[in-house]
């Protein structure tokens, strides 16, 4: 009787473990979503800063605010873009090191619930001859 | 023979299940009928980009156009277009300048230059998939069909004690014997085999000679025909008519240290005459047809291995003892030797036995006891 508890009390166990997986997992893709939305805006930000270095000085740059365009400095313009990049290059990184945290957390579980899983095979196996 | 043992034989089914193979190919289909989307939208874009450029460029040609304004959803109102040559252009990220018509083009320009790269990487991208999805199909297709897996160790013929140079000269002896072996013979295995077993006997009776063993006379006759024949071979290869004269009188000839002396000499000039020796193998034929009138005591012993096909094997041991000696004479003799059947246990202990001599001593004393 008290192997089929001990049964019981694992697979409630290997339960919670898979949950916590499924979880993880979806925090992953969550994280490579926001990821690629990352490498695209890098994208963008890069091609309008090239385009602005290509400019001459005393050009009409606008900012599209809202309804309206604003008329902005070239210089305030090109600090503002460059600004951006090294913001989204640093949100890439840490985007990078949680999506690394995550992987060796959803690794460590799935190590974990295969052992689960062998010992509840292993319990089912010593309960079937007894 | 030896080496088909060592093959291992895995049906690749067990391997890659065909149902797991066809899984994963699908999946790869997937991912490029996904990549086909992206490549087709990005063409879209170069295409609008195109248009716009067209465009853009006929815009100032006119000093006004006469359009339909767009108000809100629904509703146009006709209007005129002025300043043709000023465009506010979108750089991105809400960032507007007021460029030119040419300006205007040359970032679009760059904008498609954009476009084409990814394009490029697109393809490349998607090469790699249908490589992998072909691959993956062939494997599921192999695996339903029930390919089998035959895997061999490579055996390295040759110790590592020998000399390199030697190792290099033996390569392509090996190679180009058994391009021999499949032209000429049809059962190749079984060639090998006797080739195998005759050139080891014909090595053990070398051994012989260098003790000057009196009482192994069946050794010291066999060693003779081959070396016979050797030395004629190379006398019609080195067109060294002296040899060969000096072949044909050590044929009658019983003395063993003599010839020893002959076979050291002929050993030495063959080294460089390897090549040479193995590119001209069907003169070499010819040659071995011309040795045969010559007087050779004990030839019977050799013909009876192989009735038919002597001539053949008879050059190829030829080829082989000559190197084989080579090899004796540059690389090191062990020298306890006495009996054939000590001959047989020094081989097995000497640098130049190689393991595929090792692995079949039975089949070397089953051939000479076939021959005699």
């Amino acid at each position: 009787m008290s192997s089929a508890a001990a049964l019981r009390e694992l697979q409630r166990d290997l339960e919670n473990k898979a949950n916590d997986l499924s979880k993880l997992q979806k925090d992953i893709a969550k994280n490579h979503q926001v990821r690629k939305k990352y490498t695209i805006q890098l994208g963008e930000n890069e091609l309008v800063l090239k385009e602005l270095d290509l400019l001459n000085e005393d050009a009409n740059v606008f900012k599209l605010i809202g309804p309206v365009l604003v008329k902005q400095d070239m210089a305030e313009a090109n600090a503002n873009v460059r600004k951006r990049i090294e913001y989204i290059s640093a949100e890439l990184k840490r985007l990078d090191r949680t999506v690394q945290d995550l992987e060796e957390k959803q690794n460590s579980k799935k190590e974990s619930i295969y052992k689960l899983q062998q010992k509840i095979q292993g319990l089912q196996a010593g309960k079937a001859p007894a | 023979m030896a080496q088909r043992e060592k093959g291992t034989v895995t049906s690749l089914a067990s391997l890659v299940s065909a149902e797991e193979a066809q899984k994963a190919a699908k999946r790869v289909e997937g991912s490029i009928a996904e990549h086909q989307k992206e490549l087709d939208r990005i063409r879209h874009f170069i295409s609008d980009n195109n248009n716009l450029i067209n465009h853009i460029q006929k815009l100032p040609d006119e000093l006004h156009h006469d359009i339909m304004v767009p108000f809100g959803k629904a509703a146009f109102f006709p209007g005129r277009l002025i300043h043709t040559n000023e465009f506010t252009v979108l750089l991105g990220e809400g960032y507007y300048v007021q460029r030119t018509s040419k300006q205007t083009v040359g970032i679009l320009q760059r904008r498609g230059e954009v476009l084409d790269s990814q394009v490029e990487s697109l393809k490349a991208m998607m090469l790699d998939l249908k490589a992998e999805a072909s691959f993956f199909g062939s494997t599921a297709a192999e695996a339903a069909e029930g390919l089998v897996e035959i895997r061999e160790e490579y055996v390295e013929e040759h110790p590592t004690e020998r000399m390199s140079n030697e190792a290099d000269s033996e390569k392509p002896d090996t190679s180009s014997s058994s391009k021999v072996h499949n032209v000429e013979v049809a059962s190749e295995d079984e060639e090998y085999a006797r080739i195998m077993s005759r050139f080891n006997e014909l090595e053990k009776e070398e051994l012989e000679t260098e003790h000057v063993d009196e009482d192994t006379d069946f050794g010291c006759s066999i060693n003779k025909h081959s070396f016979e024949q050797l030395k004629i071979s190379e006398g019609h290869l080195l067109g060294n008519s002296s040899l060969k004269q000096n072949s044909e009188s050590l044929g009658q000839s019983q003395q063993n240290s003599a010839e020893r002396s002959t076979v050291e000499i002929l050993n030495v000039q063959q080294v460089p005459e390897d090549n040479y020796l193995r590119r001209e193998s069907s003169p070499q034929k010819g040659t071995s047809n011309s040795t045969k009138p010559l007087p050779q005591p004990v030839k019977e012993k050799a013909q009876a291995a192989n009735a038919s096909k002597s001539e053949i094997s008879d050059v190829k041991a030829t080829i082989e003892t000559g190197f084989d000696s080579t090899k004796a004479f540059t690389g090191s003799i062990v020298e306890h030797a006495h009996g054939l059947l000590a001959n047989a246990a020094s081989e097995t202990t000497s640098s130049q036995s190689t393991g595929l001599r090792t692995s079949k001593p039975v089949s070397r004393f089953k051939m000479q006891r076939g021959s005699r």
